[in-house]
């Protein structure tokens, strides 16, 4: 039988630990990172290539002195070693969206730099990191016009078209600017958009719709983007379209921009329920329910759907990363939010009919934290 | 017996069994604050707290196949008290080795009418063996069966750990003992 000593070290016990209120998220980058699957260092190559050019030196000892090859293979080790690290193999520009960076990882950015390479026909943006290269998107759009992220406000870039780049996992460290204009041929400005929850993004101005051409530089980690300054006239320069099927009777066209919309005034919201289902007409289609509290003026809560070029989302607040099925996504943000008003979401089964996504609406649900929901959701073109 | 888990979870380790690195990480989210504040109180070092359950997690991944029908929670806690002892212990090898020579220990609390602690003064008092067995006990409400099992000692032993942990917090909190 517990005593009152017991009771009290039951008591303490339990205090102390509740100290600890969650679990850190260093900690769980650490075991993330752990998990992964290593990939062998920059450094065995290098060792292997120093090893055969001192084999190569001490070869031609029969045609040198001994002093000269001792001179040569103290010049070639010292070469090796000193040397930069070698410019990535140049890739050839593409016309598409890239998604790329590992996932997983912790990282912060710390700097960001655009210079022209006009004399090689494209201007570059070099985006530094102290960790790895975080998990990023870099979705090209036929417009300079992005979505601040989470104000979910527009800000018009300087240029005709644009690219936008979400780098996931990231801080930016203090004292990165802003953006700047540097004017160059292709890159007219760059802009960060967003810095919220560990997703920093990135809008970028261009003159006209040019190709990319992404790679990757290690010590310190670079994420490297070249923009074609000749204007693209490849048949698939322009950002990758959603499907362009019949539109519905007063509904808009479909854009393949990120959108914005709804508003926070007349008090917060509550998201009663979300439907999905494929339309004949050749779309499929997510409906957010939401009603009005007692008191509140009806009204749509503020939003924004931002497109990826990836199925990689961050869950919100937690920050883990969620991989959905397929190939791209949708993010779709409330703000101003009351909460979700049911415990369990109703299907209504009129409109699950011809439904393709019997688990669409199961782990990855509204996450409700502090009045704001995230949901992320996996959008694929549907059958014509 | 290990405990039977519930469908939901099943699935979870299966994909864990399966590579999914996803399905690991809510493993993680599910269990990994236990954990860290079970090695917390044994540690009395929030770091070393940290490292020891990041062990415990990197083992369990690499050990995950091993796990059949039964819930994951005993398992991991088994792994993280293995890891929390182990990494205290190669931590203080040189003040276990002091102690166990007696003469060059002085840090130590001699007796409760030298100083009154209070409960988490006297607690970094304890050896950390008894430590777990009080965390395990006391904060995680295990039975002593259970307890011994996720210190894979005997019961008896365990029992023997409880008891001279309390007589040592009584002892340095100055607190009697008010058993019914």
């Amino acid at each position: 039988m517990s005593d009152r000593f017991e009771n009290d070290l039951r008591d303490h016990l339990h205090r102390e630990a509740e100290e600890t209120r969650e679990l850190p998220r260093r900690l769980r980058g650490r075991i993330r990172e752990g998990i992964m699957p290593r990939h062998r260092t920059a450094l065995v190559p290098q060792l292997a290539l120093a090893g055969a050019l001192v084999v190569v030196a001490v070869a031609v000892v029969v045609f040198r002195s001994p002093q000269l090859v001792i001179n040569d293979v103290r010049t070639t080790i010292t070469k090796v070693f000193t040397s930069p690290t070698p410019a990535p193999t140049p890739q050839p520009f593409i016309c598409q969206d890239v998604a790329g960076g590992s996932t997983g990882i912790t990282t912060q950015l710390t700097a960001v730099r655009v210079a022209s390479h006009e004399s090689e026909g494209y201007d570059r943006i070099v985006f530094d990191f102290s960790g790895g290269i975080p998990s990023y998107d870099l979705t090209r759009q036929p417009s300079a016009t992005f979505i601040r992220d989470p104000s979910g406000q527009q800000i018009q870039l300087d240029g005709s078209d644009g690219i936008k780049l979400v780098l996931r996992d990231t801080d930016a460290a203090a004292g990165i600017p802003g953006g700047s204009k540097p004017a160059l041929p292709a890159v007219r400005e760059v802009a960060q958009v967003g810095n919220f929850e560990r997703v920093v993004t990135y809008g970028i101005g261009l003159s006209s719709s040019q190709c990319l051409r992404v790679s990757s530089l290690a010590s310190p980690s670079r994420l490297v983007v070249d923009v074609a300054t000749v204007p693209s006239t490849s048949t698939t320069a322009a950002p990758t379209p959603l499907p362009t099927v019949p539109e519905a009777t007063a509904l808009p066209g479909f854009a393949c921009q990120d959108q914005a919309g709804g508003s926070n005034s007349g008090g917060p919201m509550q998201l009663t329920f979300i439907r999905i289902a494929h339309q004949a007409a050749g779309y499929d289609r997510i409906v957010f329910e939401f009603a009005a509290p007692a008191g509140t003026t009806p009204h749509l809560s503020a939003y924004t759907v931002s497109r990826q070029a990836s199925a990689h989302f961050v869950r919100d607040p937690s920050g883990q990363a969620v991989t959905m099925r397929g190939s791209d996504g949708l993010r779709i943000v409330f703000h101003g939010f009351a909460g979700f008003l049911h415990p369990h979401r109703r299907a209504d089964r009129s409109d699950q009919a011809g439904d393709r996504y019997p688990d669409a609406l199961t782990d990855p649900l509204p996450r409700l934290w502090e009045g704001r929901v995230g949901v992320a959701r996996l959008v694929t073109p549907a059958a014509g | 017996m290990g405990m039977l888990m519930d469908p939901a979870l099943g699935r979870v380790i299966e994909r864990c069994r399966d590579g999914d690195r996803d399905a690991f990480e809510e493993v993680v989210d599910r269990y990994g604050l236990q954990l860290l504040r079970t090695a917390r109180l044994i540690l009395r070092d929030e770091a070393l707290a940290e490292d020891a359950i990041q062990e415990t997690f990197l083992k369990a991944w690499q050990r995950i196949r091993s796990l059949r029908d039964e819930d994951p929670g005993p398992w991991l806690t088994r792994i993280a008290m293995n890891e929390s002892i182990s990494s205290y212990r190669r931590r203080h090898r040189f003040q276990a080795l002091t102690e166990r020579f007696g003469r060059l220990s002085t840090a130590k609390v001699q007796s409760s009418s030298e100083a009154r602690l209070d409960l988490a003064q006297a607690l970094d008092q304890l050896t950390v063996e008894q430590r777990a067995a009080v965390a395990l006990h006391y904060y995680r409400d295990l039975s002593v069966e259970d307890a011994a099992s996720a210190l894979r000692i005997p019961v008896d032993t365990l029992k023997s750990r409880l008891k001279t942990a309390l007589r040592r917090l009584r002892d340095l909190t100055g607190s009697e003992d008010t058993t019914a």
